[in-house]
């Protein structure tokens, strides 16, 4: 409809001037003198039709169509630019928005429970021992509800992981660990079930016996159950009892276990073992003042149950949970955030990027934009097209980056190395960084396209016409920020490759960790043997002895060896004396170990000898050191020779844990064996100490099997050698030795990944980049370049000319650079295993790398400036 | 002369009170009746006349000009025939008003010309 208006328009305007000329004939004028006079007298035709029709309302929708057409011609007609544009905005949206959906997942926000803030672990510290060990306090059934009454806290619960066993259900019989929960604990979570019911207070009533039903988390739902949307009312056998299902919990809810499932808490009240707590506390309360409440509180129940208490005064802490959490701790928040670090490196990168570009390219354009002023364009309208084609440009360049983050966050996901997640983490493209992203990007490229719009204002349209677009009154100061720019673009790579080349190196070197042991075609296979089975210290070495001798006999096996500690990391750690010292602080990691320990893990023995079959067989109290431990004996004494004095076996061990009758501490050490990572690979070593097994006996062991071939394949052979000793004893999950080395190396390789994948991303486009601009402002001077060949410059004059303008601007780019590595080592040391520091190799290839860019930018567009004729580039004015 | 704000609307209300009008004929009359001291930029008679036509002041029809030229010719309506007499009569007292407080100013110049008394 507004076509048909548009059309009247035109047409009366068109009729008004034919009268106009018409007139003007009659008044005696030449004809074609007679139009342009009535043209003159009309004005600017299309501004008075554009005015016309402003006055309905409609005009801005067509300019907006016109405009978009336009701005796809115009971008069409530059297709590098407008590549390398949405390039920059999909990599820095798209790495941005990933990578911080994932450290909001895990480190921010990982909780779905209502209030979470509120969730706290009462812990205690004795007030006098400053430096003493401040733990989780658990309290017994009775002091929680006195702790209840009190009323200090909105709510408190306990819960208790138990070893369970699950019998007759589809997927055999499995060892899990069931949560035990008390009634409040899941209304003061506040998250609905899924489906069913949680446990409440009527099915952990005082001293009646727990309700026998069970809440499922969603994984077990799916696993065991199939995702039965009928489960309710179902029964599962834990521990040869039918407990009947009446809820399963939505996937994020993973309150103490990820995967099993929880069970109503017995509130039998002569039940004197301690529980874990939780506390929610009140609503505008202080955590200082409830902390004192609780002092307080504890100390009224040390009077009555002294040895459930640190001795001394008593002072109680609440840690908050969202502070301990797991993630947020371990080194994985470290990584994420030097990673964030990077990504953030990189969105500058590409903002500078689509800066540049958008620079260099309106400067070309201010020829046509003073072109479109002097024609009648007014300076909103101008600035309304410009803005069109870059937010335009800005858009596609987002929907790319969103595209982009989607696929990151996944893949990100999948490299986190499992077992770094609080069990509720759940990731997903947070919206606020995507908006803040894509806002900034655009913001970027808006401002950077508008400049010379801007600029355009100013009453100089006869000085930009007449210079033909080359001006270099207009583009001194544009030239003086883009070469800013491409400084900035320079140092921010240096920046981020030397810090990828640190995690690199970091990592290769974790990799070439010698360990002590070898991981290969190893297996580790735990056991919990259930203690009401085996009674006596006897049955249980009898197990063990027949298991590693029946799996030694395996064909494939080359060795094999059962115990616990050191299967490789880890082992009780106790303190300890040796002959002839005094006591001090120090602590040192036993292990319990069978013979044919050594073979299977591949360890070394330096001095002296191994333990004979009989002294593991008799429980003799002979022990192996590790050299580490070795080096404590005075120089000129012999280890081997010497005695050590053990401080675990002088405690009174309970059971479940079981001892040898004639147990003493003091141990007769009779070989010294090679060191191994015995803390993990970026842990000095641990001074160790081995012992046989048969002296000391936990349910829970761990047979260990080197293999010919592949260990996995072994697996099911030893399985079935369990079953001829005992026919119900599941077995735990196996893991290759490598598995276990490998969660070690899980997250610096993940790091290391993510953090080169980024710093080459922000190469590339900072090459990209450094290229467009330099041979830009190369392709700039080709008129310049003519006058000076034409006053007889030589062709390597030209070259070492512009070659020379675009090294000062890379080695200026450099020099930032490099100072702001050094900062960057600074700051990377602290996140980093073990020592690292630069090497002169990598920060060359560093700044090889991109002065080679730079270079290249300067040379080819040069080279082509050098071969012209000095006629031509004269006349090349555009 | 140029136009003073917003009275371009006035003049051409005025003009087409007399009867039905093309655009050139508007610009030519307002032009010739005004001594030729007014002078009405033709480009800018357009988006006024569609401003007063968006307002119902006006309204236009096809027809033939006197030279069988097709051409759109504006006639007032009743509401543009309400708006022109607000219009003038508020035109009016506004010249009174200037006028008045011109005038006195023209004695005064007088007077320091030593030409009064």
């Amino acid at each position: 409809m507004w076509e048909k208006r548009k059309e009247r328009l035109t047409g009366e305007i068109q009729t008004h001037i034919e009268m106009e000329t018409q007139e003007n004939i009659e008044a005696g004028m030449e004809p074609e003198a007679a139009r342009q006079a009535a043209l003159r007298k009309f004005g600017n035709v299309p501004v008075a039709s554009d005015q016309s029709r402003v006055v309905w309302g409609w005009l801005w929708l067509e300019q907006l169509g016109q405009d978009m057409r336009y701005t796809v011609r115009s971008l069409a007609k530059s297709p590098g630019f407008t590549s390398v544009a949405l390039l920059s905005l999909m990599l820095g949206i798209g790495a941005s928005v990933a990578l911080f959906s994932v450290v909001y997942g895990v480190v921010i926000a990982p909780f779905p429970y209502a209030h979470v803030e509120q969730i706290c672990w009462p812990a205690t510290a004795d007030k006098n021992d400053p430096m003493g060990a401040i733990g989780r306090h658990l309290y017994t059934l009775n002091e929680l509800h006195a702790m209840e009454k009190s009323g200090i806290f909105a709510g408190v619960w306990a819960m208790m992981p138990e070893s369970d066993l699950l019998t007759g259900n589809d997927v055999g019989t499995e060892s899990v660990t069931g949560v035990r929960m008390s009634g409040e604990g899941f209304n003061d979570l506040g998250v609905p079930p899924l489906m069913g019911r949680t446990i409440q207070p009527f099915d952990t009533r005082a001293n009646s016996e727990p309700a026998q039903v069970v809440v499922l988390t969603y994984k077990f739902w799916k696993r065991v159950f199939a995702g039965d949307p009928h489960v309710l009312g179902r029964k599962l056998n834990v521990n040869h009892v039918p407990y009947t299902v009446i809820g399963v919990m939505p996937p994020r809810f993973g309150w103490w276990t990820p995967d099993t499932f929880w069970l109503p808490m017995s509130m039998d009240s002569t039940d004197s073992r301690p529980k874990y707590v939780a506390i929610r506390l009140r609503a505008g309360v202080n955590k200082r003042v409830a902390e004192q409440q609780l002092s307080q509180f504890d100390q009224e129940m040390a009077a009555i149950a002294p040895e459930h208490f640190p001795k001394g005064s008593i002072h109680a802490t609440l840690d908050q949970m969202t502070a301990l959490n797991s993630a947020a701790q371990s080194g994985l928040s470290k990584s994420l955030n030097l990673l964030l670090a990077a990504v953030g490196l990189l969105l500058l990168i590409a903002c500078v990027n689509v800066a540049n570009l958008q620079l260099a390219r309106m400067t070309t354009r201010t020829r046509e934009i003073a072109m479109r002023v002097a024609i009648g364009a007014g300076r909103g309208r101008l600035i309304r097209q410009l803005l069109t084609e870059s937010v335009l440009l800005s858009l596609a360049g987002g929907v790319l980056g969103v595209l982009l983050a989607i696929g990151a966050t996944r893949g990100i996901v999948a490299l986190i190395p499992p077992d770094f997640m609080p069990n509720e983490a759940r990731i997903a493209i947070n919206g606020y960084v995507l908006l803040f992203t894509v806002g900034i990007s655009m913001l970027t490229g808006i401002l950077f396209g508008l400049a010379p719009a801007l600029r355009s204002s100013r009453p100089d349209l006869v000085g930009v016409l007449k210079e033909g677009g080359s001006g270099s009154g207009g583009s001194l100061r544009g030239q003086a920020m883009r070469g800013g720019l491409v400084v900035t673009e320079i140092a921010l790579s240096v920046i981020l490759l030397t810090g990828a080349s640190l995690a690199i190196r970091n990592f290769m070197q974790l990799m070439t960790t010698d360990l002590g042991f070898q991981p290969e075609k190893a297996l580790v296979v735990p056991m919990n043997l259930p203690p009401e089975r085996y009674k006596t210290l006897e049955q249980r070495n009898a197990f063990s002895k027949t298991l590693v001798e029946k799996v030694a006999s395996l064909p494939g096996v080359q060795a094999s060896a059962i115990g616990l500690g050191g299967f490789p990391f880890g082992g009780w750690n106790s303190p300890f004396s040796i002959e002839g010292q005094p006591q001090t602080h120090n602590q040192i990691a036993m292990s319990a170990i069978s013979s044919g320990y050594l073979r299977t893990m591949g360890m070394t023995l330096k001095r002296g000898r191994d333990f004979t079959p009989e002294e593991i067989q008799d429980g003799a109290h002979v022990a192996l050191i590790n050299e580490t431990a070795a080096k404590l004996w005075k120089a000129g004494q012999d280890p081997t020779s010497g005695h050590l004095h053990l401080d675990v076996l002088a405690q009174n061990l309970k059971p479940p844990v079981l001892v040898a009758p004639n147990i003493s501490p003091d141990m007769a050490v009779v070989g010294v064996v090679g060191d191994t990572r015995n803390w993990g690979l970026d842990a000095a070593t641990h001074p160790a100490v081995y012992v046989p097994y048969t002296l000391i006996a936990p349910p829970f062991r761990v047979l260990a099997v080197r293999t010919y071939g592949d260990p996995m394949a072994i697996l099911k052979a030893v399985g079935a050698q369990v079953k001829q000793i005992d026919d119900n004893l599941p077995l735990g999950r196996p893991y290759t030795v490598e598995e276990i080395v490998g969660f070690q190396t899980a997250q610096p390789r993940f790091a290391m990944a993510l953090l080169s994948a980024f710093a080459l991303l922000g190469m590339t486009l900072a090459a990209i980049g450094i290229y467009c601009v330099i041979s830009y402002n190369v392709t700039q001077k080709v008129h310049e370049i003519g006058v000076r060949m034409a006053l007889g410059a030589s062709r390597e004059a030209i070259l070492r000319w512009v070659l020379r303008a675009a090294l000062k601007i890379a080695a200026l780019g450099l020099l930032i650079g490099l100072v702001g590595s050094f900062a960057v080592e600074r700051v990377m040391g602290s996140y980093l295993f073990g020592k690292v520091a630069f090497d002169v190799g990598s920060i060359m290839g560093v700044v090889a790398v991109l002065s080679v860019v730079a270079l290249l930018a300067a040379w080819l567009p040069a080279r082509r400036a050098g071969k012209l004729d000095p006629v031509r580039a004269l006349r090349e004015e555009a | 002369m140029e136009l003073l704000q917003g009275t371009l609307d006035l003049l051409i209300l005025q003009t087409v009170a007399r009867g039905s009008v093309h655009g050139h004929a508007i610009a030519k009359s307002i032009e010739s009746r005004s001594g030729d001291v007014l002078q009405v930029g033709h480009g800018s008679l357009y988006p006024a006349l569609q401003r007063l036509l968006k307002h119902g002041l006006i309204e236009a029809e096809d027809g033939l000009s006197e030279n069988n030229r097709k051409a759109r010719f504006y006639r007032l309506t009743a509401r543009g025939r309400a708006r022109l007499d607000k219009e003038v009569s508020k035109w009016h007292s506004f010249a009174q008003a200037i006028g008045r407080v011109l005038i006195p100013r023209l004695e005064e110049n007088k007077w320091a010309k030593g030409e009064g008394k």
